[in-house]
């Protein structure tokens, strides 16, 4: 009987060590392949309003994602996510129809944003935005 | 347990795995005098395991490209979580693999293993000593450090010795005039690919022939050490009354990859940096050559004959012949004693190689 006990307890020591050894490599290789954090520049993206043109699209990164901005004479500057919230295409700015088309699905939205028509759920995620002094500040 | 007891049945039905186990595992049987010496073939596939592994993982975040290889690397140690540890296991167990593989050669020399009918085994087992310094060196030049830059300048040149063919050979090993961005290109080819896949078949021609002819019995602790092999038919090397590979050896095994892994940290938690001078953490500049610049300490004796001799030619010719004696051994010493003591010349010769091999090292490292 005491010969178990010992049996069993050598046992319980030796799988405590496997599994703390298995942790120890499990645990940096995790960190090793998980993804590096940007390293972030205050979140926000800035434009000169004069570099881009009336009715033109400005596609750009935005918080490791890609955004849109465009700046209409009815509705002043835009500034939306340009991925399409259906299976996440980037939209196309169609700019002699005042629309967005995603090429994957044929989603349309308005150049607010909207769905016009085709398979996107939800209209594209709109970013804020503020100009002073000619400056356009995106976030 | 009556599951596992199900699936083993199965498995069993299926594929025989009772028998295979009997035949391969608690049935394969060893001689009764085998020592430790004999599990470093085992610590030097776990090490060469572990090599791939780690190299995978560098390659997640390695650029092969002349201007970002450095700055790669540089992240791979700076920012990667635990990056660091990644690279400085590969660092590291690449000189260990090489110290572990010098003494399993060791020995095997000195227990008479390479000795006939194991000729094929030694011829492979010296392929892949060959085959893990071309590693080492192809993978010294990939952080693209001034030592890496440097000391495959002067690797590469030696080879321009060679009459005739050698500076155009120069060339083509470089992709180029000098070591540049070609060369890069070419050294991490075969140090991901071409090397790792040679090594590994080579691992099992090694292990093949090493299940087929048997495993050799130690000279020590018999009173009989002649091999009685008489050369005329195949025979399997049997040991009767020998102990077990499962659990017995394996177990041994596992000792001395513990004792090794133990070795193993003790550098890479204590001194990280023991085989990296200071000439591996400033990025490679075609046009200066730091001072004192010296490959890896494997190497040290080749680089300092190459030193001593008037000729360049004549110091690779050198090398060269003690390397294809080395390579033809089992076919020049073909005496059936195995025993070392009663193996005066050999004895002698051996020694005498080491502190040849080792003198040469120290020199090298010191002039």
């Amino acid at each position: 009987m005491e010969n178990r006990d010992r049996r069993k307890f050598l046992g319980v020591c030796l799988g405590g060590i496997a599994s703390a050894s298995i942790a120890a490599v499990a645990y940096p290789l995790f960190r090793y392949l998980s993804p590096i954090p940007e390293q972030e520049n205050s979140g926000k993206v800035t434009f000169q309003e004069s570099d881009i043109p009336e009715g033109e699209a400005k596609f750009f990164q935005y918080a490791g994602s890609a955004a849109v901005l465009i700046k209409n004479k009815e509705q002043g500057v835009i500034a939306l996510s340009a991925v399409c919230t259906h299976l996440g295409c980037i939209v196309q700015w169609q700019k002699e129809r005042g629309e967005f088309l995603c090429p994957c699905h044929a989603g349309r939205y308005t150049a607010q944003g909207l769905v016009i028509s085709g398979p996107p759920p939800k209209p594209l995620q709109p970013l804020h935005v503020s100009i002073a002094n000619g400056t356009i500040t995106i976030g | 347990m009556s599951l596992y007891k199900n699936i083993d049945n199965w498995l069993d039905v299926r594929l025989g795995t009772h028998s295979l186990i009997e035949k391969e595992l608690t049935g394969y049987l060893l001689p009764r005098n085998i020592n430790a010496w004999y599990s470093l073939g085992s610590v030097l596939l776990f090490i060469f395991s572990l090599q791939i592994v780690t190299g995978i993982l560098l390659l997640i975040y390695y650029v092969p490209d002349a201007d970002k290889a450095f700055a790669s690397v540089t992240m791979i140690m700076n920012r990667v979580p635990f990056g660091w540890l990644v690279r400085m296991c590969h660092v590291v167990g690449s000189n260990m693999m090489v110290l572990i593989l010098l003494f399993h050669m060791l020995s095997v020399l000195f227990m008479g293993s390479y000795k006939s009918p194991r000729e094929l085994n030694w011829l492979s087992g010296f392929i892949l000593f060959n085959l893990v310094m071309a590693i080492s060196l192809t993978g010294y030049l990939l952080p693209w450090s001034q030592l890496s830059y440097w000391a495959t300048t002067v690797a590469t040149n030696s080879v321009g010795a060679i009459p005739f063919i050698g500076s155009y050979l120069v060339e083509f090993l470089r992709g180029g005039k000098l070591v540049g961005p070609p060369t890069l290109g070419r050294f991490f080819a075969l140090h991901v690919a071409v090397i790792p896949i040679t090594i590994a078949a080579f691992v099992g021609i090694h292990l093949v022939l090493l299940q087929r002819i048997g495993v050799s019995t130690p000279p020590f602790g018999l009173k009989e050490t002649k091999s009685n092999w008489r050369g005329d038919t195949f025979r399997y090397e049997e040991h009767p009354g020998g102990i077990p590979f499962f659990p017995n050896y394996l177990l041994q095994d596992m000792t001395s990859i513990m004792l090794y892994l133990a070795l193993f940290f003790a550098v890479l938690f204590f001194d990280p940096y023991l085989f990296l001078p200071k000439d591996a953490f400033i990025p490679a500049d075609p046009f200066l050559t730091p001072a004192h610049i010296k490959p890896e300490w494997y190497f040290l004796p080749n680089y300092q004959t190459l030193k001593l001799f008037p000729s360049e030619f004549l110091g690779l010719a050198v090398q060269g012949a003690a390397m294809t004696f080395l390579a033809l051994l089992p076919f020049i010493d073909r005496g059936t004693e195995k025993h070392p003591l009663k193996r005066p010349l050999f004895m002698a010769c051996s020694i005498g190689g080491i502190l040849l091999w080792i003198g040469l090292a120290i020199w090298g490292h010191f002039s």
